[in-house]
C-alpha cells in the first residue's frame, strides 16, 4: 500500500516538472528568437519528449504562454496563504502584500515579461490574450477580497457600484503591471511606491466615506423633493 | 527665547500665503522677523505656537531633501529663531507610514523572512518617523530594538528634489545661484549617505567606539546581522526628547552637568576623530534618569580633511585678525577671499570676517561660558542681517568659503541651539585651545 502511494506521487511529482520544463523551454526559445516555435513538433524534439507528453499538458503553445501569468498568479497566493500572518491581514494589508510579492516574483522573469506583453501590444486599455485568465482568475480572487472586505467593513456597500469593484481592482492590477513595465528605478523602488500610493487611494475610496453621506444625502433630498 | 516668537498673525498669515505661491517675499518676512527678535523686545511671554506652525507648514510643503535643504539653509544664515529650528528639526518626510506589507516586502529583499521570522516581537506599527524612514519596536531574546526602515526611492529622488528646491530656497534665502551650486553640491552627497544604512551602522560602531571614555554618553548597540541597505537595528534606548526633559525643570546643576557631555562629545569629535555627527538637532538626543545623555542617528556624518581643519582653526585663534598678514593669508587659502577681490572689497570683508569669527569663537575664547546668555544670541540672528544687507558680499559671483566648512557651521550652530536651550554653563575647555598654545 505504502509502496503505491509513494509511486504515485513521484508520477504526480514528474508530470508537474514536464510542465514546468515545457514552460521554461518555451519562454527560453521566445526569449533567444523572438517568436513561438516552428511547431509543436520541432519543439517536442529539441526537448526530447513525444508530442503526446507535450498534448497531455497543453494543447497550443498559446495555453503555454497563458500558463506563465497564471502559475505565477496561482504561486503568489499559495505563498501568501501559507504564511501565518496572511490571515490577520486587512483586505488593504492582503492586496498589498499581493503586489509586492507578484511582482518580486515577476522581477526574476522581467525579459519574458516584458517580450510578451510587447508581443502582445500590452497597453492599458488593451491587456491582450495572454493575459486573460490571469484576468478570470484575479477577478475571482478579487471579489472573495470584496465580499470579506464588506463583511469587515473596510469597504463601504454601495449597491451597483461595489459589485463592480473586481474590475476595478484588475484596472489598478493593469495599471501596476503597465508602471513596472516602464519603471527604470533601482530595484523597482518606484513600483513599490505605485503600489503602496495606489492600493491606499483605492481603499480610501471604497471603504465608506463622504461620498456615502453625500450620496444618502442626495437621496433623502430627492425623495422629499418628489414628495 | 521664548518670549522673541510672538508675532502677529496677520502679518504671519500673509506671509505664510507667499510662501506657499512664491516664496519671494517669504524672505522679506523671514527678514523682517529676525530683526524684530534682535530690536524689538516683545513683552508677551507665551510663545504663539499657532503661528509658529503656520509658517512651519507653508515650509513644509516642500518635501522630503527639499525640506532638509531649506532647514539647513535658514540655520546656516542664522535666519531661524530657536522655536522654528527646533519645529523644523522635527521635521521629517511628510510621506505616510510604510504599510505593514512593505515593511515586510523590504524585510524579505534583504533577508528572505519577514520581521515576524527574525525577531520575538515586531510592531505592526511605526511608533516614529526617521529623517527618511520610520521606526519600529522589536525585542529579540528578552531585548528591546529599534529597527530603522527607509521608504523606497529617497535615493533616487534626492536630486529631482534638490532640483525643486534651488529656485525657492534661492529666493527665500536671497542667495547667489553660485553660492547655491556650490552648498548644494556638499549638501547632496551628504544626502546620498544618509541613504546608505550600511554606511550609518559602520560610522555609528566607529563613533561610538570612539567615544567610549566620554562618561554620561550612551551609545545603543547596533546589530548588523538584522541590518542591510534600508534596515537598521540597534538598542531600544529610553530617555525624554529635550522638550519633555525641560519640562520637568532640571536643577542649573543638572543642566550644566547634562551641557558639559555634550560639549565634550563634540569637542572629541571635532578636534580628535576629525569627523563628526554633524546633525545635533534636538531629536537626536535622548535625555534619561540617570542624567546620562543617548545619542542616536548617525546617518549625517561629515568627515573634515587634514588640511581644511588645520588652516579652519587656526581661524579661531584669538586675535588672529592683528597679526594682518597672517589672517589675510589664511582667508585667502580657504577662499573667503578671492584672488578677483579688488583692495576695497579685501578690506571690507576682512573687516565682516573679524566680526563674524569673533561672535562665533566667543565661547572658545573663555574658559567657561554661559550659554544661558541671550544677548549672544541675539547678535547670532543679527548675523543674518549682516549678510542679508552686505551688499558687496550678495553681489559677489563667485561662491565664498570652503564646501567644508558647511557641515562644521551646521554643527556649532546646532550645538550652540541645544546649550542654549539647556541653559547650561559649561567649561569650554577645548582642544582647539592647546591648538593655540602650541602654535604661539
Amino acid at each position: 500500500m505504502a509502496t503505491k502511494t509513494s509511486s504515485k506521487t513521484t508520477r504526480t511529482k514528474k508530470k508537474v516538472d514536464l510542465r514546468q520544463k515545457i514552460m521554461e523551454q518555451y519562454q527560453e526559445y521566445r526569449l533567444l528568437n523572438g517568436h513561438d516555435p516552428a511547431s509543436v513538433f520541432a519543439f517536442c524534439k529539441q526537448l526530447e519528449i513525444t508530442e503526446a507528453e507535450f498534448y497531455k499538458h497543453f494543447n497550443n503553445f498559446s495555453q503555454v504562454s497563458t500558463a506563465f501569468w497564471t502559475d505565477l498568479f496561482q504561486n503568489n497566493i499559495q505563498r501568501l496563504e501559507s504564511t501565518a500572518e496572511y490571515e490577520e491581514f486587512s483586505v488593504r494589508e492582503k492586496l498589498l502584500s499581493f503586489y509586492y510579492s507578484f511582482f518580486e516574483n515577476l522581477k526574476n522573469h522581467r525579459s519574458y515579461a516584458m517580450l510578451t506583453l510587447k508581443s502582445q501590444g500590452f497597453s492599458l486599455k488593451r491587456e491582450g490574450n495572454d493575459l486573460g485568465l490571469l484576468k478570470k482568475h484575479y477577478k475571482q480572487w478579487a471579489k472573495q477580497l470584496i465580499t470579506e472586505g464588506k463583511m469587515k467593513e473596510e469597504i463601504a456597500g454601495r449597491s451597483k457600484l461595489s459589485d463592480n469593484y473586481d474590475s476595478l481592482f484588475w484596472y489598478q492590477f493593469m495599471f501596476l503591471l503597465d508602471f513596472w513595465r516602464k519603471d527604470g528605478s533601482t530595484d523597482f523602488e518606484r513600483t513599490d511606491e505605485a503600489i503602496e500610493k495606489v492600493v491606499n487611494l483605492s481603499f480610501d475610496l471604497i471603504e465608506k466615506n463622504a461620498l456615502d453621506s453625500a450620496f444618502d444625502f442626495g437621496k433623502f433630498i430627492f425623495q422629499n423633493v418628489r414628495v | 527665547m521664548q518670549e522673541q516668537d510672538k508675532i502677529y498673525s496677520s502679518r504671519f498669515q500673509r506671509t505664510g500665503k507667499f510662501i506657499q505661491t512664491g516664496a519671494k517675499v517669504g524672505r522679506n518676512y523671514l527678514k523682517h522677523f529676525s530683526k524684530k527678535l534682535v530690536t524689538g523686545e516683545d513683552d508677551q511671554n507665551s510663545l504663539n505656537e499657532s503661528n509658529a506652525s503656520d509658517i512651519y507648514d507653508a515650509l513644509s510643503n516642500l518635501k522630503g531633501s527639499a525640506l532638509k535643504v531649506a532647514q539647513m539653509m535658514s540655520m546656516d544664515q542664522g535666519l531661524l529663531p530657536e522655536a522654528f529650528s527646533s519645529k523644523f528639526a522635527q521635521a521629517q518626510y511628510s510621506a505616510p507610514p510604510l504599510s505593514y506589507p512593505l515593511v515586510i516586502k523590504t524585510f524579505r529583499q534583504y533577508f528572505e523572512e519577514g520581521p515576524g521570522a527574525l525577531f520575538d516581537e515586531f510592531s505592526k506599527k511605526s511608533v516614529a518617523a526617521a529623517s527618511i524612514g520610520q521606526v519600529h519596536q522589536a525585542s529579540k531574546d528578552g531585548k528591546k530594538l529599534a529597527v530603522k526602515i527607509q521608504y523606497p526611492g529617497v535615493a533616487n529622488s534626492i536630486e529631482s528634489d534638490l532640483r525643486i528646491v534651488r529656485p525657492i530656497v534661492g529666493a527665500m534665502f536671497n542667495v547667489s545661484q553660485s553660492e547655491l551650486s556650490h552648498y548644494l553640491s556638499e549638501v547632496k552627497d551628504r544626502l546620498i549617505e544618509e541613504t546608505d544604512y550600511q554606511l550609518e551602522l559602520e560610522r555609528s560602531q566607529e563613533i561610538s567606539a570612539a567615544c567610549a571614555d566620554i562618561k554620561g554618553l550612551v551609545f545603543p548597540k547596533y546589530y548588523p546581522e538584522f541590518s542591510a541597505e534600508r534596515i537598521l537595528t540597534m538598542d531600544w534606548l529610553e530617555g525624554q526628547h529635550l522638550n519633555e526633559f525641560l519640562a520637568t525643570n532640571p536643577s542649573q546643576e543638572v543642566r550644566n552637568k547634562i551641557g558639559q557631555i555634550i560639549w565634550d562629545f563634540y569637542d572629541h569629535q571635532i578636534h580628535t576623530l576629525k569627523q563628526v555627527h554633524a546633525d545635533p538637532h534636538p531629536g537626536n538626543f535622548l535625555f534619561r534618569e540617570d542624567g546620562t545623555v543617548g545619542v542616536i542617528d548617525f546617518g549625517c556624518v561629515k568627515v573634515f580633511p587634514q588640511a581644511f581643519y588645520e588652516r579652519y582653526f587656526h581661524l579661531m585663534k584669538p586675535a588672529i585678525s592683528d597679526d594682518d598678514a597672517e589672517f589675510t593669508a589664511l582667508l585667502n587659502e580657504l577662499s573667503f577671499l578671492l584672488k578677483s577681490d579688488k583692495t576695497h572689497e579685501v578690506e571690507h570683508f576682512k573687516a565682516v570676517y573679524k566680526d563674524v569669527l569673533e561672535l562665533l569663537g566667543r565661547p572658545f575664547f573663555s574658559p567657561e561660558f554661559d550659554f544661558a546668555d541671550k544677548a549672544y544670541f541675539d547678535e547670532i540672528y543679527s548675523l543674518s542681517d549682516v549678510y542679508q544687507n552686505d551688499k558687496l558680499l550678495r553681489n559677489a559671483k563667485a561662491a565664498r568659503g570652503p564646501k567644508d566648512a558647511i557641515y562644521l557651521n551646521r554643527t556649532y550652530f546646532g550645538l550652540y541651539s541645544i546649550l542654549h536651550l539647556l541653559k547650561a554653563k559649561v567649561t569650554t575647555h577645548s582642544k582647539v585651545n592647546g591648538l593655540f598654545k602650541k602654535a604661539s
